[in-house]
């Protein structure tokens, strides 16, 4: 097989006493759409702070392309290609979707050659081309997301990261984000997504990783991670409790 | 980017040189007294438009650029006058690059711990560094601060006086909105207006926030302390209290609030209106004048939050919506 596109060992972080992410390593293959799952506050937004070097991991290490990043800082993963899209979206307000979508493809991976052409592209690709000169303030909770996935995607990244892009968002509207999601990963990006909408991680993950209390206690495609009695437990609880 | 945003606003460009234009008329047409007052409009214009390079575009609004005013004007000043005596025009040119050179690297020595702190603090920070500033220059004898300091007299081409700072300044504004445009319609114009929007954010998409900002600072300051080296020559003798004015680091706020912040109209706008209130309207009422002047900018302020371009783009919408 050949490098993964990230990979993370053994890593750990710490907010004095808590330790929000213990141990986990996993690996992400080129070209997939991975997942990371777990209950609420099992520490999966935490490991995308780490990942965007938003916060310094405590221990352990983060190769992306083969490359140690763990240290990096934000703006430099960026450039390299570490795209990602917040849970609670979080667009320029005053600026049209257009200019926020530009802002995206002008500070993206190695500098675009053409900005508008690579500007449209985005708008197009999620659906927003018709509202390009709405300002992002005026845009409800589904079309957000979308504004959120056109800048990432702007940046030309090799790997997306997306925080729920599903949440909040009615059948129809998930429908359009996993496609979205589909088109982006057949560009060749990959993507890794932490999803509560179990139907639309089992849909769309080629691979799944199961958090719980900071820990992976469950990797591997849908299906068996969904019989994983592990699993089951973490989100069901046990008997024994 | 910058030829496709001038083909883009041709007609506001146009406007722009039509402007300036009928502006380098003004010292045939009028008297001495309105001359005046165009130079306090364009020194007013510029500082609001040096002033807006960080605090318009970036959102990092700085309550003490007085203290590039002074800084500027103090250096140019003891500059000229203790090397090069004699040689008016050569100093002044060199004069200008010391206030500028000077008033940048104090912009970057504190650039670097003031530029960590967002909103009200980076406010108050400038506003305290302007005051460390103004009183360090009343008390240290070298500077000359609290007795004064008498600047080489210019003269150039037999223009009186007021015409020919109307016309240093005029270039200096012309030269700043230039560059305040080709900054605006730039990549890093863009990246500070995400900086504006949403630091955090800005960041995440790659925009190399922290030396977009230390740059834009550095740039403010260069560009507020060649103008408080023109504005020293056309007092002719400066004392702290005349050039670190807290009036003049609130003025540039006003005006830029006042016309439209993040513009590069709204500068313009805001001196103008302010100026020809205060100077003329208002000047035969000195008994009531900063009541009035204070009473009017509530109203504006109230009336039109995002200033003058906000409200005129408020009621084109409302038109258009029709």
């Amino acid at each position: 097989m050949s490098e993964p596109i990230l990979r993370l060992d053994h890593v750990t972080k710490r907010f004095r006493g808590l330790v929000a992410t213990n141990d986990v390593s996993f690996e992400v293959p080129e070209g997939s759409i991975c997942s990371l799952i777990g209950p609420n506050g099992a520490g999966k937004s935490t490991i995308f702070n780490l990942v965007t070097g938003y916060l310094p991991v405590s221990e352990g290490s983060i190769h992306f392309q083969g490359r140690r990043i763990d240290g990096t800082p934000t703006t430099d993963l960026a450039r390299a290609g570490i795209a990602r899209c917040f849970q609670i979206a979080k667009p320029f307000p005053e600026l049209s979707v257009h200019d926020n979508v530009r802002i995206g493809a002008l500070f993206g991976r190695d500098g675009a050659r053409d900005i508008g052409a690579v500007t449209r592209d985005a708008l197009a690709l999620a659906g927003l081309t018709e509202r390009a000169q709405t300002p992002a303030s005026e845009l409800t909770v589904g079309y957000l997301r979308r504004l959120e996935l056109a800048r990432a995607i702007a940046a030309r990244p090799i790997l997306l990261l997306a925080d729920e892009p599903c949440a909040g968002l009615n059948a129809t509207e998930t429908e359009d984000v996993i496609d979205i999601l589909r088109d982006v990963r057949a560009r060749g990006v990959t993507v890794l997504l932490v999803e509560h909408d179990m139907q639309a991680v089992m849909r769309v993950s080629d691979r799944i990783f199961v958090i719980d209390a900071g820990r992976k206690i469950a990797e591997g495609p849908p299906e068996a991670v969904a019989n994983d009695p592990h699993v089951i437990a973490a989100y069901l609880g046990t008997d024994e409790e | 980017m910058l030829a496709a945003a001038l083909r883009k606003r041709a007609w506001r460009v146009l406007a722009g040189v039509v402007f300036f234009a009928a502006a380098a008329s003004l010292p045939f047409v009028t008297t001495p007294f309105y001359v005046r007052v165009g130079q306090l409009v364009l020194f007013s214009s510029a500082l609001g438009l040096a002033w807006t390079l960080l605090g318009g575009f970036a959102g990092y609004w700085s309550f003490g650029h007085a203290a590039f005013i002074g800084l500027g004007a103090f250096a140019a000043g003891i500059f000229e006058v203790e090397l090069m005596k004699g040689q008016p025009w050569l100093g002044f040119a060199l004069g200008l690059l010391v206030g500028a050179g000077l008033s940048a690297l104090a912009a970057a020595v504190v650039a670097w711990p003031i530029l960590r702190l967002r909103g009200i603090y980076f406010a108050v920070a400038m506003l305290g560094i302007s005051q460390v500033l103004a009183e360090l220059n009343n008390n240290i004898d070298m500077f000359k601060g609290s007795m004064g300091l008498v600047l080489p007299r210019l003269s150039a081409f037999g223009l009186r006086p007021e015409a020919l700072y109307f016309y240093l300044l005029l270039i200096a504004t012309i030269l700043i909105t230039i560059l305040a445009f080709a900054i605006q319609h730039s990549r890093i114009g863009a990246g500070l207006m995400a900086i504006r929007e949403d630091e955090d954010t800005a960041r995440m998409l790659g925009v190399p926030t922290e030396r977009y900002k230390v740059t834009m600072f550095i740039a403010s300051a260069a560009l507020t302390g060649a103008l408080g080296v023109i504005y020293a020559h056309s007092l002719g003798y400066i004392t702290t209290s005349s050039v670190y004015r807290t009036e003049f680091s609130l003025n540039m706020i006003v005006y830029n609030l006042l016309g439209g912040i993040g513009t590069l109209i709204g500068p313009f706008l805001g001196s103008a209106i302010m100026v020809i209130l205060t100077q003329v309207v208002l000047g035969r009422l000195l008994s009531i004048h900063m009541f009035v002047t204070g009473a009017l900018l509530v109203l504006l302020v109230l009336v039109a939050p995002k200033g003058i371009t906000g409200l005129v783009r408020a009621l084109r919408q409302r038109w258009s919506a029709r």
